[in-house]
């Protein structure tokens, strides 16, 4: 279509002189975006009271009906990066982030005549299938873009904009909980506006990002800037094509690694409000807790940026020692902090702000990882493909908390020491990511792409 | 081959982190606000049990 040849490739090639410093903002301004999809529980006491305007009816929708939507959106997320990974190499960054901004707004509006006309399916469809395809295109748009114009410190680029994915969260919460409150009358809570206005915001604020990327042009390398010479092995020049990669060992232990560190950081996401609260009984109340949850939002956000800088440093493999050996020691000991041992809460609160700077630090170096494995010419549509082991821990670790915890309670365990034994695991689940850690060696001369065809 | 003619303008570069970087600025700030409530209890030493533990 000739009106939207502008988002070809060929028409984002930078031009000499483009600073590569106006990457980052175009890409954080996708990941601030989409980053709102964490921010979806705001929505959910209000998308129950939508008839009863303030107070649940019978006909009103259910807490576990809502509660697919965002579970649909994140497997959708998981589902279209691994689908849409290797069409976004052919067809580029911008593209893509337009298809992406497309179909999140979309997914709003959509979503929006759900509420309207108080009909599920339509948010199912609206926010979790088509909002959640544009999740999926969105998370890994920039990735290879991004460490195309930054060789030089490629954790630090990817790190930037996956912390913006973080921070989404942070905007869309109190955006939506002050457009809610504005569009609120007597009969209408307003969530249906809200929608349409965050569709629109959004739409706008993704195209900022769409008209500012570039693409580096054949050759491009930073200002005086020379490959070392003296490359780690574990640092590829070749490249490697996504079919190929999906085949190797490599792929899967780090298949291993994200996920074994996402379902430890969310044993602890997942309860940290009850858990604070039941291993300072007295001392911590609800609204304490809350402010527990903020400071591990902050933390998540900011091991984000600090780690995956960090692995430009000291390589991509000891940062996952780091995460994998510490993470263990510290979900060991976090139990022996709380009232019944240390009853120490400073202390609960600082392990338990590194282990999800820790987790967060994972999410970002994962791709600076995946480049210094399989090179950068299919590293996006890599990428896609490994975010299923989120989709899966997504599962995994929730299920292992409440099923664990439930065991332990009716097996006569209180409710503090009931953590314990689900913390131990999720140390386990880090000693297995430690040794899939291990394991992982420079990809084999057979799975190389000829230079011809890169 | 590298940057050498029309740089970009840093006018343009920092619109282009303030753009991103003030909505991010907000949520933060939210959020520490919100943060702060786990460090403003002052009932917490009162109300603290008498812990056998140290």
């Amino acid at each position: 279509m000739p009106l939207l040849s502008f988002l070809d490739r060929e028409k984002s090639v930078a031009q000499p002189g483009f600073s590569r410093w106006l990457v980052p903002p175009a890409a954080l301004a996708i990941h601030l975006s989409i980053g709102q999809a964490y921010a979806f529980s705001v929505f959910k006491i209000p998308l129950t009271q939508l008839l009863g305007v303030g107070k649940p009816l019978p006909q009103d929708w259910k807490q576990t009906q809502i509660a697919w939507i965002f579970s649909l959106a994140i497997v959708i997320l998981g589902l279209s990066a691994a689908t849409f990974g290797k069409w976004l190499e052919a067809a580029g960054p911008r593209k893509a982030m337009f298809a992406s901004a497309v179909c999140f707004a979309a997914g709003f509006y959509i979503s929006c005549l759900g509420v309207l006309s108080h009909q599920l399916w339509l948010l199912y469809l609206g926010y979790g299938v088509v909002g959640g395809t544009g999740l999926g295109l969105g998370y890994i748009s920039p990735v290879s873009t991004l460490i195309k114009w930054f060789p030089d410190r490629p954790g630090l680029a990817t790190g930037m904009a996956i912390m913006g994915f973080g921070g989404g969260a942070m905007i869309g919460s109190p955006l939506a909980i002050k457009l809610m409150a504005y569009f609120r009358t007597p009969t209408d809570l307003g969530v249906g506006k809200t929608f349409l206005v965050m569709g629109t915001l959004y739409f706008v604020f993704m195209m900022f990002g769409v008209f500012t990327v570039r693409v580096p042009r054949e050759g491009w390398k930073p200002e005086g800037w020379t490959p070392p010479a003296n490359q780690s092995a574990m640092i590829t020049t070749r490249n490697v094509e996504v079919n190929a990669a999906f085949a190797t060992p490599q792929f899967w232990l780090l298949w291993v690694v994200l996920c074994t560190n996402v379902t430890a950081g969310i044993g602890i996401i997942e309860q940290a409000s009850p858990m604070i609260q039941e291993l300072f009984k007295g001392r911590i109340g609800p609204i304490a807790a809350g402010g527990f949850v903020g400071l591990l939002s902050l933390f998540n956000m900011g091991g984000r940026f600090f780690w995956s800088s960090v692995s430009d440093y000291i390589g991509r493999k000891p940062t996952y020692f780091i995460f994998f050996a510490l993470g263990a020691l510290l979900y060991f000991f976090l139990p022996q902090t709380g009232a019944n041992h240390l009853n120490n809460v400073k202390l609960f609160v600082a392990i338990a702000a590194v282990l999800l700077s820790m987790y967060g630090g994972g999410f970002a170096t994962i791709p600076a990882y995946l480049r210094d494995m399989f090179g950068t010419h299919h590293v996006s549509a890599i990428h896609g493909r490994l975010l299923t082991a989120w989709s899966t821990a997504g599962v995994l670790g929730p299920v292992l908390v409440n099923y664990m915890r439930e065991y332990q309670l009716q097996h006569g365990a209180d409710k503090a020491s009931a953590y314990q034994g689900v913390l131990h695991v999720m140390a386990g689940l880090l000693v297995a990511g430690f040794i899939a850690n291990l394991l992982v060696r420079p990809v084999a001369e057979k799975h190389w792409l000829a230079e011809r065809n890169v | 081959m590298s940057e050498n003619s029309s740089k970009s303008s840093p006018a343009l570069i920092l619109f282009a982190w303030l753009l991103v970087g003030l909505p991010l600025g907000w949520g933060v700030y939210n959020t520490l606000l919100s943060s702060m409530k786990l460090f403003q209890t002052p009932a917490a030493a009162a109300i603290r049990p008498a812990s056998p533990t140290k």
